[in-house]
């Protein structure tokens, strides 16, 4: 019934907004709104994704994140805008206070202009660093385009991102044709944290590197350099624990009209293959304004797996001590209009957590086909309560970089046996010699008792009249 | 019977009317011992003489026991052996088979300790000796609390075994 219920509200959900998991409303700051006409198929994507897009420059008046409290908008794209500042509307408090409501951004940089105070700020709460004259160009001699920069060599091709383990999820490679760079031109790159809740999404290739083309034009000294390889991140992805997102891709050209028709060709190689820019920008689209990645718990039911009376009863607040139980969860992913099963990624593991303070289980959730429907995948396991009483969690903690974070807690009592609960003596042969023990005291203390009574003494009646 | 309990008692030291056990015992005893460490060497003529010494003591208990000793108080006797012989089997079966089910070892086990220390409270308030020790409890009055008491004990061992 449960399941049913759920099931009916799901597709409710998926008929009132065939969109992003959390919204429609989109907001796009741009220096001007005539520019949009350079990212007019990417616009032009989200607004055929369902997305309903706001356009507005930073200084405009009527700009507002926030009506009474309550976000105006449910997404929020930056491209790069010249002015220092954002003004008063766009404040890096105004934006956090965007992320902790839910709301997702998506920030592009550009090596030609620096990128807003406001929104250096909010990346540094975030522990993203740029560099500090807030921009900077990415070379690389070896993987850059030599059609369009020949001799600059500052647009970079980069192979399709992979996980960077077989056991993350991969949102922006899967179905990808093989052999077509993403073209990333005169973009800039930031460096992230240590934090668990960054993760790069395109990393800079070994060769690459970044400079300021004003200051650093002819040499770059070594202790100047402000990030090279590995470390730069040119795409990046921010997910709070409330798992709003925040996507910064470093290069906002990338996401343009040309470069989404361009031809490209490698160092070294004749071809012109074409871009997988407009693929790549809709999936970087897709992940932050939650169309991908994004996980849902419909139900969880915990219940007695024993063939006693009340073992049909969900998720009851009581347990004993050493019962037998059963957990499941129902786990859906958001796959850009509609909800499917969520499946475990190969070599990861769905676990469940039974704590009390520390988890006295930590257990491999599977796969339960017989819960499983196209829109909604159960993983189930049982197990046997530990030999412990007091208030328990059946936690499932399933934090992973890109997608959704699940933190899911039920909590039930676990108590101790009950005194007509133990298996009676009589039931265990070991303790049947002492039954016998307490049986021979008995009847032998009956047997003295009678002989006891009839056993007096024949002297005493006579004592008893010679004293009278 | 108080009174002619009470009179052998005063009687058996000083003369060998009523009894032989008390004068030949006494006698003997200090002879033995005193054989024994005199000669230290000759052990086997020690040892004879202490064995015939001890048969001899025990002998004559036994048999003093016998003469002596009121009828219920032989029937208490006899009771309080089979509760050791009782005890002692089911210890044993805990030392040899493991105590599994511990609170069935601890009532099984327990019902024969009780129980053997209440026939005792019996036996000391019933023997006519101790008379003086409990004027305020007649032997039927010990009884009776003997019965309440042991019934008590039994409803606890056969709650306690489950």
């Amino acid at each position: 019934m449960k399941s049913f219920l759920s099931f009916c509200f799901l597709l409710l959900v998926t008929l009132v907004s065939a969109i992003s998991s959390t919204g429609d409303r989109l907001l796009a700051v741009l220096d001007d709104v005539a520019e949009k006409a350079g990212y007019s198929k990417f616009l032009g994507d989200l607004e055929s994704r369902g997305f309903k897009i706001t356009y507005e420059t930073p200084k405009s008046e009527s700009l507002s994140l926030f009506h009474l409290g309550e976000r105006k908008y449910d997404h929020v794209i930056f491209f790069p805008t010249k002015a220092k500042g954002l003004g008063p509307n766009l404040t890096p408090n105004l934006l956090l206070q965007f992320l902790n409501q839910k709301g997702n951004i998506l920030l592009t940089l550009s090596s030609g202009t620096p990128a807003a105070t406001s929104l250096v700020s909010l990346l540094s709460e975030l522990d993203i660093a740029l560099p500090s004259e807030r921009t900077g160009l990415v070379v690389d001699h070896f993987n850059h385009d030599v059609v369009s920069a020949a001799d600059a060599h500052d647009v970079l091709l980069l192979p399709v991102p992979r996980p960077a383990r077989d056991d993350v999820s991969d949102l922006f490679a899967a179905g990808a044709p093989a052999d077509t760079p993403i073209a990333f031109p005169r973009g800039a790159g930031v460096l992230l944290g240590p934090g668990p809740l960054l993760t790069p999404i395109v990393r800079a290739p070994a060769t690459a590197y970044l400079y300021n083309p004003k200051e650093q034009a002819e040499a770059v000294a070594a202790d100047e350099l402000f990030g090279a390889g590995a470390q730069l991140a040119l795409v990046a992805g921010a997910q709070a624990r409330n798992s709003a997102r925040l996507a910064v891709v470093g290069s906002a050209e990338m996401l343009s009209d040309k470069w989404f028709d361009a031809k490209v060709t490698k160092v070294g190689e004749k071809k012109e293959v074409p871009t997988y820019n407009r693929e790549f920008a809709k999936r970087i689209a897709g992940w932050a304004f939650q169309e991908i990645g994004v996980l849902r718990v419909n139900w969880v039911e915990h219940r007695l797996n024993e063939a006693v009376v009340g073992a049909n009863v969900s998720n009851p607040e009581m347990y004993r001590i050493k019962n037998d139980v059963t957990y499941t969860i129902s786990l859906s992913q958001y796959s850009w209009d509609k909800w499917t099963g969520f499946t475990v990624p190969a070599n990861d593991d769905l676990q469940l957590e039974f704590s009390m303070l520390s988890p006295f289980h930590r257990l491999h959730l599977s796969p339960d086909p017989a819960h499983s429907t196209p829109e909604a995948t159960a993983y189930t396991v049982s197990f046997t309560l530990p030999d412990q009483h007091g208030i328990f969690n059946f936690k499932v903690n399933y934090k992973r970089p890109l997608l959704t974070n699940i933190e899911e807690k039920n909590t039930v009592s676990v108590r101790h046996m009950a005194h007509d609960e133990w298996p009676r003596s009589y039931v265990i042969s070991g303790a049947w010699p002492w039954i016998a023990g307490i049986g021979a005291t008995v009847t032998a203390w009956l047997a003295f008792v009678v002989v006891w009574l009839f056993s007096r003494p024949a002297g005493e009646r006579v004592v008893l009249k010679k004293t009278q | 019977m108080a009174p002619k309990r009470a009179n052998a008692r005063d009687i058996t030291p000083s003369s060998a009317a009523t009894t032989q056990a008390g004068p030949t015992t006494a006698g003997t005893v200090p002879a033995a011992t005193g054989s024994s460490s005199t000669k230290p060497h000759k052990t086997s003529t020690a040892s004879l003489a202490t064995k015939d010494g001890w048969e001899q003591v025990v002998g004559t208990v036994w048999n003093h026991y016998l003469e002596d000793t009121p009828q219920r108080t032989k029937l208490i006797d006899a009771f309080m052996a089979f509760l050791v012989v009782v005890g002692a089997l089911q210890f044993l079966y805990c030392v040899l088979a493991g105590n599994y089910p511990f609170n069935a070892f601890l009532a099984g086990f327990g019902s024969t300790v009780g129980q053997f220390v209440l026939t005792a409270s019996l036996r000391m308030q019933t023997t006519a000796a101790n008379k003086s020790d409990f004027p305020a409890v007649s032997p039927e009055r010990a009884f009776a609390d003997y019965i309440v008491c042991s019934l008590i004990l039994h409803f606890f061992c056969v709650n306690f075994i489950n």
